[in-house]
C-alpha cells in the first residue's frame, strides 16, 4: 500500500508558472501572521478610543491629561502627546508606540525568516531550482511582505475608523504604521543577503531596530538630540502627530528609509551565492572544546551569543534611561499637579529617578521574557530539523535535558536583568543622581519572576504546541504588559488586571518588593516548566 | 562499556505499532536481533522501516507494544541508550560546531568512545574536522555521525541508511567499520536501499512492508526459499503438464523443445516428471539478491 502511496500535492511549481507558485507559497507562508497581527491592531485600538471616551476623557479632563504627557519621562515612553483631547489623538500617543515596535520586529523577523531561514534550511535552492532569477525572487519576497504591512495598516485604519474618529487622522497613522513596516521588511530582506545566516540576519537586523528605538527615546526626551528622530523610522513616524498636525510629509521620509535597505537588498543578492551572505565566515577554524562536556553545557553554549546580544542591547537601553533619568525627574518638583494626574492614570513617583525607573523596570520583563522564550523556541525549531536527533540518541534523558536548559535561561534572565540594573544605575550615577545601586539591581531583578512565568510557558508549549512556542512565550511578558496598561489606563476589574503577571510584582524602587507575589509567580512558573518538560519527555521527537 | 549480561537480546521488539492518524506506519512488529549479529532491515520507501528504528531509540512513542535494548525499555533512555550508538537517516548538525566539536561533544556525552580508534576513523573516512558544519556537504556529515558511532564500544548499532550520501570508496570503507564492529562483538541494526552493501555485510535480514515485518531470514535461507529458474531443452516436444507439477509455475515454452519455469521448493517432483522424456540441456539459474528484494518489494504494490 504504502509502496504506491497516493501522490502528493507537488511542492514545486508546476512548469511554466513558477512566478506565480512562488508568490502563492510566500503568501501561506506570511498569512498567518500576518492575520494575527491585523486583528490585533484592528482591535486594540479601538477598544482604547471607546475606553477613552467612556472613563478617560470625563474623569481625568484633557487639562490632567496635558499636564500628565508634558512630563519627559512619560514622553519617552510613549512619546510626545500632541492631541489629548480626542479620542484617536489620545489613543496614537498611548498604543501608537507599542503598535509599530510589534509591527516592526514581526516585519523584520518574518521576512528575515521567509528569505534566509527558508535559504538556510535548504528550501531557497529548491525555488531558485526552477526559471526564476534571484532577482524577481527577491522582488516577489518584497512585494508580498509589503501587502502584508498594507493588510496590517489598512486594518489599523478601519478600526479607528469604525469607532468614528477624525478619517484623516485614522488614514495617516494606519498608513505611517504600514511604512512603518516596510522599511523593516526591507531592512529584513538587505539583512539575509548580506549576512551568511538567520541569526546574524535577525540579530543584525534587531540591533537596528534597538537603535531606531532608542533615537527615538532619547530624541523624545532630551530637546537638544530632538535632531536624532529623523535618523529613526519611529521618529520620524511622530512628527505625523495624526489627528493634530495631520502631517503627511514624514510618510515620504519613512518610504525614503525604506529605499535605502531596498537597494542594498538588490544590489547584493546579484553579488552572493545561495546559502551563503555577503559577508563570509571563515570555513576552517580551531576547534573550541569549552562546555561540551554536558547537554547543560551545550545548551549554555548554544544560547551564549544570542544572551550577550540581548543583554547588550537592553542593557544600552537601561544605561539610557539612566542618563536621562535625571533631566527628566528635575524639572518635575516644581510641579505638584504631575503626582496626582499621573497616579490617576497609573504611573506612580513619575517626579522622582526611583519612580520614573521603576515604571521602566516593568518593561525590562518584555525583552526578559522573550529572549527565554526564543531561546526554547531555538530549541523547537532544533528539533524539527533533526538537530537534536544525535542529542537525544545518547544516554541523556529528554526531561534532563529540557530542565537543564531551562534552569540555565533562569540563570541567564537574572543575570540579564541584573546587568541592566547595573547599567541603569551607572547611567544615573553619571548624570549625578544619587540612586543607589540597591535601588537600580533590585528593580531590575523585581522583574525576573515575570520573564520566568514566560519561559514556564514556552517551554509547556515546547511540551504540548512545539509549533507555537515563541507565540505562548511571548504571552506573559509582552500580552501581560499590554494587559496591564490597558487594566490601569481604563479601570478594568481588578480580576482581570490580575491575570497579568505585571499586577504581582511592585514598583521596586519606589515601592518595597512585593514577596509573595514575586513567590506566586515562581511557583507558576515553576509548575509551567514542570508540565512542559513532563509532557516534552512523552511526545514523540519530531522530524 | 557498562556490563550487559550476554544471555540478553541487543533488540527484542513484542508487538511494536505505530499508528499516524490513519496510517498505520508500523503494524504489531515482533524483532529479535542477538548480540554480535549484523542485521539488515530492508523494505521500500515508507514501509516503516525508520519509524521502528525511531521507537528503539525511544524518540517515538510505540502505540501498542513494547521494545528493549539489552533488556531496558526503550523509552528509558538513560538506560538504553547506554548500549548503543545511532545514525539517524538525514543527519543534521549543529551549524556553529565544526566537525572536531560535534565529535567532542558526542564522545563526551555518548556511550565511551576510543579515542584512537576514532583518530583511526576520521583518516579512512577522509573527514575534514576543522570546518563548520554548515559548511559540510551531506556525506560529510554522514561521515561525522559515522565515526561518532562507530568509535563508540557500544554493543549496538543502530544504522539508518547510513550510506545514502557516501561516495562507493566511502561505501565500502562503511562496509568495513561494520565487518570489524562485528568482530567485535557488536550488534548492529542496518536500514538501508544498498543491497549489495545489505548481501556484504549482514547475517540476517528483515524485510518490512506496509508496516509488516514480512520476512526473516538469514540469507541463505532467503535464497532457498525463493523460486530458481530452470531452463529444460528436449529432443523432442515440451511434455505437456509441467504447470501441474507442484512447486512450477510461470511455465514458458520457448518453441522448438525449449521451455522455462520457475521452481520453489524441492526439486524432486519436477525431475521425476521430465524422468522419461529426453533431456539434452538443464541449467538452473539462482535468482539474484536483487531479484529476491524486488520480488519482496513488488508484492506491496499488488
Ligand atoms: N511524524 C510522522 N507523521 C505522520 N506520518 C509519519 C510520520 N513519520 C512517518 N510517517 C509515515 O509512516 C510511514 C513509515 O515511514 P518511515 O519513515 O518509517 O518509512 P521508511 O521505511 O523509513 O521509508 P524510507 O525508506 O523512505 O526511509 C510512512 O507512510 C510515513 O508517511
Ligand atoms: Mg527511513
Amino acid at each position: 500500500m504504502s509502496a504506491v502511496a497516493a501522490p502528493t500535492a507537488p511542492a514545486t511549481p508546476a512548469v511554466g508558472e513558477p512566478g506565480r507558485a512562488v508568490t502563492a507559497h510566500l503568501v501561506r507562508e506570511l498569512r498567518r501572521g500576518t492575520l494575527v497581527v491585523a486583528a490585533l491592531l484592528a482591535l486594540l485600538p479601538p477598544v482604547v478610543v471607546v475606553q477613552y471616551r467612556e472613563t478617560v476623557g470625563g474623569e481625568l479632563g484633557a487639562g490632567a491629561l496635558q499636564v500628565l504627557a508634558t512630563n519627559p519621562a512619560i514622553r519617552t515612553l510613549f512619546g510626545p502627546a500632541v492631541a489629548l483631547d480626542d479620542p484617536g489623538g489620545f489613543t496614537v500617543w498611548r498604543t501608537g508606540l507599542m503598535t509599530t515596535v510589534l509591527v516592526a520586529v514581526w516585519a523584520l523577523l518574518s521576512t528575515v525568516r521567509v528569505t534566509r531561514g527558508e535559504e538556510d534550511a535548504g528550501r531557497w535552492a529548491l525555488l531558485r531550482a526552477g526559471t526564476l532569477p534571484a532577482r524577481s525572487l527577491l522582488l516577489r519576497v518584497a512585494a508580498v511582505a509589503l501587502a502584508a504591512q498594507a493588510v496590517v495598516g489598512a486594518a489599523l485604519a478601519a478600526g479607528l475608523l469604525v469607532v468614528g474618529t477624525e478619517p484623516a487622522g485614522a488614514l495617516l497613522h494606519g498608513a505611517g504604521t504600514a511604512l512603518t513596516g516596510a522599511a523593516f521588511v526591507m531592512l529584513g530582506l538587505a539583512c539575509a543577503q548580506v549576512l551568511p545566516d538567520r541569526r546574524s540576519a535577525a540579530g543584525a537586523g534587531g540591533a537596528v531596530l534597538a537603535v531606531a528605538f532608542m533615537a527615538r527615546m532619547v530624541a523624545d526626551g532630551s530637546e537638544p538630540f530632538g535632531w536624532l528622530r529623523w535618523l529613526s523610522p519611529f521618529g520620524v513616524l511622530g512628527q505625523v502627530r495624526p489627528y493634530a498636525a495631520d502631517d503627511p510629509v514624514p510618510l515620504l521620509v519613512l518610504a525614503g528609509m525604506a529605499l535605502l535597505p531596498a537597494v542594498l537588498a538588490f544590489v547584493a543578492v546579484e553579488r552572493r551565492d545561495v546559502g551563503a551572505g555577503l559577508v563570509r565566515v571563515p570555513d576552517e577554524r580551531a576547534p573550541r572544546t569549552a562546555l561540551l562536556g554536558s547537554s547543560t553545557g551545550f545548551a549554555v553554549r548554544r544560547g551564549a551569543r544570542g544572551w550577550a546580544a540581548w543583554t547588550a542591547g537592553v542593557a544600552a537601553y537601561y544605561l539610557l534611561v539612566g542618563l536621562l533619568t535625571v533631566s527628566l525627574t528635575g524639572f518635575l518638583g516644581d510641579n505638584p499637579q504631575f503626582a496626582s494626574a499621573a497616579a490617576e492614570a497609573g504611573f506612580t513617583g513619575m517626579g522622582s529617578a526611583e519612580g520614573y525607573l521603576a515604571a521602566v523596570f516593568a518593561l525590562l520583563a518584555v525583552p526578559g521574557g522573550l529572549f527565554a522564550a526564543s531561546r526554547i523556541a531555538a530549541d523547537a525549531a532544533d528539533e524539527s530539523a533533526g538537530r537534536h536527533v544525535l542529542l537525544l540518541s545518547l544516554p541523556v534523558s529528554r526531561r534532563a535535558q529540557l530542565a537543564g536548559h531551562a534552569a540555565v535561561l533562569a540563570l541567564g534572565c537574572t543575570l540579564l536583568a541584573a546587568l541592566a540594573g547595573t547599567a541603569a544605575w551607572a547611567g544615573a550615577r553619571i548624570a549625578g543622581s544619587g540612586l543607589g545601586v540597591a535601588a537600580g539591581v533590585g528593580g531590575a531583578l523585581n522583574t525576573v519572576p515575570v520573564m520566568l512565568v514566560s519561559l514556564g510557558a514556552a517551554v509547556l508549549a515546547f511540551g504540548v504546541l512545539p509549533r507555537a512556542v515563541l507565540a505562548v512565550g511571548a504571552v506573559p511578558a509582552a500580552g501581560g504588559f499590554l494587559l496591564l496598561v490597558f487594566s490601569d489606563t481604563f479601570g478594568w476589574p481588578p480580576a482581570v488586571r490580575a491575570l497579568s503577571p505585571y499586577a504581582h510584582v511592585a514598583a521596586v524602587p519606589v515601592e518595597a518588593h512585593d514577596g509573595a507575589g514575586a513567590v506566586g509567580l515562581l511557583i507558576v512558573a515553576l509548575l509551567l516548566t514542570a508540565a512542559g518538560v513532563a509532557a516534552h519527555g512523552r511526545r514523540d521527537v519530531r522530524a | 562499556m557498562p556490563t550487559i549480561d550476554p544471555a540478553l537480546p541487543a533488540v527484542e521488539a513484542e508487538g511494536l505499532s505505530k499508528r499516524y492518524g490513519r496510517t498505520l506506519a508500523v503494524d504489531r512488529l515482533d524483532l529479535r536481533i542477538e548480540p554480535g549479529e549484523v542485521f539488515g532491515f530492508l523494505g521500500p520507501n515508507g514501509a516503516g522501516k525508520s519509524t521502528t528504528l525511531r521507537m528503539l531509540l525511544g524518540l517515538a512513542r510505540p502505540t501498542a507494544g513494547r521494545a528493549r535494548v539489552f533488556g531496558d525499555p526503550a523509552e528509558d533512555v538513560r538506560a538504553a541508550h547506554r548500549h548503543l550508538a545511532h545514525v539517524p537517516a538525514d543527519v543534521a548538525l549543529w551549524p556553529n560546531l565544526t566537525g572536531a566539536e560535534a565529535l567532542e561533544l558526542l564522545a563526551n556525552l555518548g556511550p565511551g568512545t576510543d579515542l584512537g580508534y576514532r583518530d583511526e576513523l576520521v583518516e579512512r573516512f577522509d573527514l575534514r574536522l576543522d570546518k563548520p558544519c554548515r559548511a559540510y556537504s551531506t556525506g560529510n556529515r554522514q561521515k561525522v555521525a559515522l565515526v561518532a558511532a562507530f568509535a563508540t564500544r557500544a554493543p549496538l548499532l543502530v544504522l539508518d541508511e547510513p550510506t545514502s550520501g557516501l561516495d562507493p570508496l566511502m561505501g565500502r570503507e562503511f562496509q568495513r567499520c561494520v565487518v570489524e564492529a562485528a568482530a567485535r562483538g557488536q550488534a548492529v541494526l542496518l536500514s538501508s536501499h544498498v543491497l549489495a552493501e545489505v548481501e556484504a555485510v549482514c547475517d540476517r535480514v528483515g524485510i518490512l512492508r506496509a508496516g509488516r515485518l514480512v520476512q526473516v531470514a538469514g540469507l541463505a535461507e532467503l535464497r532457498r526459499l525463493r523460486r530458481h529458474e530452470f531452463h529444460l531443452s528436449f529432443a523432442g516436444p515440451v511434455p505437456a503438464g509441467l504447470a501441474a507439477v507442484p512447486g512450477v509455475a510461470d511455465v514458458e515454452v520457448l518453441g522448438e523443445g525449449r521451455v522455462v519455469l520457475t521452481l520453489a521448493g524441492e526439486p524432486a517432483p519436477l525431475l521425476r516428471a521430465v524422468a522419461g522424456d529426453d533431456v539434452v540441456q538443464l541449467s538452473v539459474r539462482e535468482p539474484s539478491l536483487e531479484e529476491i528484494f524486488l520480488g519482496y518489494y513488488g508484492e506491496a504494490a499488488r
